[in-house]
Order: structure tokens, then C-alpha cells, then sequence
């Protein structure tokens, strides 16, 4: 298996008669990913696969070339910051990364050293020293995260790791992801919240009923769904005029002016709409402002995927 | 030859270990067993307290009554309970505490964390219990004054102490690998450990060939002073030392590798447990 890629093959995870994740097949590049789904949908279930909490029923799992029934080499590369928000009794936040670095093979003083240094990043500093049981939901989130990346993993899998941080807090954690991924690393990030999915993912999962519903890339994911006509949002300076000849278009479905935001037309076929559309700008001289995809969003994709199946589309 | 690779997995062992023993021994939770230990030191300074005047006078009797307190209450009870809860909340206190996470996802093979949670099980066990063990060794010759300190501080007084404390910390391996696993297979080990010492406590009365399945039966051959089990007693040939030592060696090795095969497949599904 894939030595730079994270790859599930036919994989399937039964817990007792119920459904975890069923034939899932998938191979993660590096960059920022974004895992989304309903609850109970089997994202998390896929988290614990990647990193060996959970055994698969069937099928096998690879994180760049390494098994996770090989623990002590997968943690070497692996960092995982969980949805528990439990913590060992007694511990303070130093402490608590201390032992974690120290059973990664660092001495006392390497160990100490990483520990601050991890605690800055994640802002915890000043509480180092006090129990994470007086943490604040936030502070024990950052807390997580720094458990996660303290030993400088290549893969980070993050589960809902925004949750109960404020906008500041969002927004550097955001930047942290951000900047592990560019490093050309894999952050695995799962979030029921797609519009900072949307806004931080390179690539995106779906899940759904412990399957996968879409792969890929936000632009590609929205191209394969032809149910539904792609969206595109036309700002200029007579879109009466770009609506009368747009309409001539066989694919158009639709296309109407929405107040203070400009021309929405809905085309089943985006490539044909583009070139025509520029034939249109060139024929009647409209002086076009932005044409921007109205829905290459997560949030549009979740919709038209997992939103229909449980009966809450809104496309 | 000594590879990275082992040196690394000797310090994770180390490491783990000396957690177990902070956890164990300075933990909340260690207080129940700081009350079990205790109780025989309160009965024994009771003892000592009321003792009359007549039995103060003659220590003769020290070393017997301490086999009988040491046979019936400190093996049998003190001992096999610190180490039940010692050794169950090894793997099963992290399952409650939902925490046991945060072991699994360091870069370890599973044996070596079931290595190093047993080597800090048994580090902390028998420091309490062979403190304890002295401790009431002690209370239970003192209040006989000189004649029972000159007791105490005989050849045999030492001999007799040495193998009791060898009886205690044999024991902290065998119940201790015991609970170890038992704290990995049930969601209340209580449960077996109260069988078990059913189990224990009947051995004088069962026959030979099922007294070896007991760990208590081969502990007592380490035994300096005998005592008397009752009329009901079913008695047996006493096992050799290097015997019972290797049973009780071997036993633990087995209960230690077949835990170390169930952490190999423990999935997290805190939910579940």
C-alpha cells in the first residue's frame, strides 16, 4: 500500500449486529481533509480504524505504509486528538504531555522543553501547572490538540477538535491545521460545523450511514453530482440582458435575479455555460463584475448528498 | 546484543512502570487501599493496647499467633485485596476513567504496555504490603517488651520476617498478573476476584490435584512457621521451595503474556465498557 497516502481497502467495521463503517475504500493524500457527516454517521469509528483504537471486521488499513496493528511505528507518525473530553486523574497539562513525550522515547529535559513549547502554541502556558480537571472546555480542547502534535506527527487526525474553543481560539487552531498541512503533512479533520470545513479543507469525505458518499476535492465532488444543476452567481452591469440570452441555452434551468447579489442561473452543463457565457459577454459588451460558483461549497455538497437522504435537502 | 529499539522499549517500560507506582501509590483512589493495609495494624496496635498482663510476660507465643494472623488474615485477605485493587485498575480504572486512550495512542507495542502497567503494579504492591508485613511483624512481638524484641531480632526472628516478606511479594506477582487480566476481560473483576478467593480460601479442604491449582497452595511452602488449617484439612505433601517457585514464576509469566495477547486486540469503545 501507498507509502505517502493514507488508504482504507474494502473496509468494514461491525460493532456486534450494528453497522460502524461498511466497505469503505479511500486513499487520503496529504493537505488539510475535512470529514463530514451526520451524527452516528461512522466518522469518528473511521478516525479510530485509522489509528488502531478499533480493529476492522474486515478489510485492511494503511497510514503511510504502516499498519496500525504496528502501534509503535504508527505513532511515530500519527497524531490523534479524540472526541473524548476525559483526561487521566490528577493530571496537570505539563504533566500530562510530559509522560506523552517521555513514552515517545524523549529524556526528562527534552520532554520538558517540547512540553512548554507545545503549551505556548496552544496557549496554555499560564495553566501548565494546574489540574485539566479545572480546565475550561476550551483550555481542555487546546490541551488535546497539544497532546496531539507534541511530538511533531506527519499525520494529524482531529476529531470535532474546534469544538467548544471561541472564535480566537477557532482561528488560531484553524491556522495551526493550516500550517501542518502545508508543511505537506495530513491533517484529518471531522467537523459538523462545513462552513470551517469549507473554509479550511484542501479535499473533503462524506460519510453517510457508515459508507462513503463522495471523495475528492470540494470543485470535483460538486462536478460528479448531476442531479443537481450547478449554481453560478453572475455580478454585473445588465443582468436583465445576460438573463434573456442566457435562458436561449438548452442546459439552463433556471436563472434569476436575486436582489443585492446579482444573477443566479442554474445550468446542467458548467463547461458549455462558461464558453457561451463568454460568447455572450463578447457579443453584448456587459461589463461582467465577478462569476463565481454558487454552490462548491461543503455545505451545498453535504446538502445535496447526506441533507436529501435524511429528508432535510434544501437544494 | 542490545538493539535501539530494545533500549527504547526498556525506558517506555520504565517509564510506565514509574507511572503505575505515582498512580498507585498517591492517587485518591489508593486510599481504600491505604484502609486495608491498616487494618491489620489497628487490630495488632489494639492488641498490643489490651494485651494482659500475663500474655505480655511470655513472647513464646508471638511467632505462632503471628503465622495464624499472617496465614487467615494478612495472605488471605490484606494481601489478595491490595492486590486486586492494585492490579484491576491497572487497565480497568483507565477504561472507567476513560483515559486509556491516551496510552494506546503512544508509540508502543501493547506488550510492553502490559510489561510496564505490571512491573509498576508489582512495584507498588509489595512496597505497601511488605511495609504492612513488617509493620504488624513488629506489633506483634513489641508489646512482649525486651523478651520480645530480643524475639524479634533473633536469627530466626529475621529468617521468619525474610520469608514472610518473600511469601508477600511472590504473592504480588501471581495475584497480581491474575488481576491484571482479569481487569482486562471483565467489567466488574470484583466479581472473579471474590470467586477466586473463595477459591483460596477452600484449598486445605480440596484434594491434591486441585490444591495446585490454587496460587495460595504453593505460597505457603515458603511458610518458616506452620499452623494449623482445622480438623477438615485435607493434607498434602508440602511442595518443594524451587517448586513452588517456579509454579508461581511460571504461572505469572503465563497470566502476563496471555494479558499482554488481550491489550493486542483491545479496541477503545468506551460506550461499551
Amino acid at each position: 500500500m501507498s507509502a505517502n497516502h493514507i488508504v482504507f481497502r474494502d473496509v468494514s467495521k461491525f460493532y456486534g449486529e450494528v453497522l460502524g463503517v461498511n466497505k469503505v475504500n479511500l486513499e487520503v493524500a496529504s493537505g488539510l481533509t475535512g470529514l463530514v457527516g451526520p451524527n452516528g454517521s461512522g466518522k469518528s469509528t473511521l478516525m479510530h480504524l485509522m489509528t488502531g483504537l478499533l480493529r476492522p471486521s474486515r478489510g485492511e488499513i494503511s497510514v503511510l505504509g504502516v499498519s496500525p496493528n504496528c502501534p509503535e511505528e504508527l505513532f511515530r507518525l500519527v497524531g490523534y486528538c479524540t472526541q473524548y473530553d476525559n483526561f487521566p486523574n490528577g493530571s496537570t497539562g505539563l504533566s500530562f504531555l510530559r509522560f506523552a513525550l517521555s513514552l515517545h522515547g524523549y529524556s526528562k529535559s527534552e520532554a520538558d522543553e517540547r512540553a512548554w513549547t507545545v503549551l505556548a502554541r496552544v496557549g496554555l502556558t499560564d495553566a501548565a501547572n494546574r489540574r485539566i480537571a479545572g480546565y475550561s472546555k476550551g483550555m481542555r480542547q487546546r490541551i488535546k490538540l497539544a497532546h496531539a502534535h507534541c511530538h511533531d506527527p506527519q499525520v494529524l487526525v482531529l476529531d470535532e477538535p474546534l469544538n467548544g474553543l471561541d472564535p480566537m481560539g477557532r482561528a488560531e487552531m484553524i491556522d495551526l491545521f493550516t500550517e501542518f498541512a502545508k508543511e505537506g503533512r495530513h491533517v484529518i479533520v471531522s467537523s459538523h460545523i462545513l462552513h470551517e470545513v469549507d473554509v479550511i479543507s484542501d479535499g473533503v469525505i462524506m460519510i453517510h450511514g457508515g459508507a462513503i458518499v463522495a471523495e475528492g476535492e470540494i470543485r470535483e465532488v460538486r462536478g460528479e453530482i448531476t442531479s443537481h444543476p450547478i449554481q453560478v452567481l453572475i455580478r454585473c452591469d445588465q443582468p436583465h440582458l445576460v438573463a434573456s440570452r442566457i435562458f436561449e441555452l438548452e442546459h439552463i434551468v433556471e436563472a434569476r435575479i436575486v436582489e443585492d447579489e446579482g444573477l443566479l442561473v442554474r445550468t446542467k452543463d458548467a463547461s458549455d455555460f462558461f464558453t457561451q457565457f463568454n460568447r455572450i459577454v463578447i457579443d453584448t459588451g456587459v461589463v461582467v463584475e465577478t462569476v463565481a460558483p454558487a454552490d462548491e461549497s461543503v455545505h451545498a455538497v453535504y446538502d445535496y448528498l447526506i441533507g436529501e437522504g435524511l429528508g432535510g435537502g434544501s437544494a | 546484543m542490545t538493539t535501539p529499539g530494545d533500549l527504547m522499549q526498556r525506558r517506555q517500560v520504565l517509564t510506565l512502570a514509574r507511572h503505575e507506582v505515582g498512580r498507585s501509590l498517591f492517587s485518591r483512589r489508593s486510599l481504600a487501599v491505604y484502609l486495608l493495609v491498616g487494618m491489620p495494624l489497628a487490630l495488632m496496635l489494639l492488641r498490643a493496647l489490651f494485651m494482659p498482663g500475663s500474655m505480655r510476660a511470655d513472647a513464646s507465643h508471638a511467632t505462632t499467633e503471628f503465622a495464624e494472623v499472617f496465614h487467615f488474615f494478612l495472605l488471605r485477605f490484606v494481601v489478595f485485596f491490595a492486590n486486586a485493587m492494585i492490579f484491576v485498575r491497572l487497565f480497568r480504572g483507565e477504561i472507567l476513567e476513560k483515559s486509556l486512550h491516551y496510552t494506546l495512542l503512544a508509540p508502543l507495542p501493547r506488550t510492553v504496555l502490559v510489561i510496564g502497567k505490571y512491573l509498576g503494579g508489582v512495584l507498588s504492591a509489595s512496597l505497601i504490603l511488605v511495609i504492612t508485613t513488617i509493620l504488624t511483624y513488629i506489633l506483634v512481638y513489641l508489646p512482649h517488651g525486651s523478651a520480645g524484641i530480643q524475639l524479634l531480632l533473633s536469627g530466626s526472628g529475621i529468617a521468619n520476617l525474610a520469608s514472610y516478606l518473600l511469601i508477600v511479594v511472590l504473592a504480588c506477582f501471581a495475584y497480581g498478573a491474575l488481576f491484571m487480566l482479569a481487569g482486562l476481560f471483565f467489567k466488574n473483576p470484583m466479581v472473579p476476584a471474590v470467586l477466586f478467593l473463595g477459591w483460596e480460601t477452600l484449598t486445605p479442604f480440596l484434594p491434591t490435584f486441585l490444591k495446585v491449582l490454587s496460587f495460595v497452595h504453593y505460597l505457603v511452602s515458603f511458610a518458616p512457621v506452620p499452623v494449623s488449617l482445622g480438623a477438615f484439612a485435607l493434607l498434602a505433601r508440602p511442595v518443594s521451595w524451587w517448586i513452588a517457585l517456579l509454579a508461581l514464576i511460571a504461572s505469572s509469566a503465563a497470566l502476563v503474556f496471555v494479558a499482554s495477547r488481550v491489550a493486542r486486540g483491545l479496541e477503545v469503545t468506551y460506550s461499551a465498557d
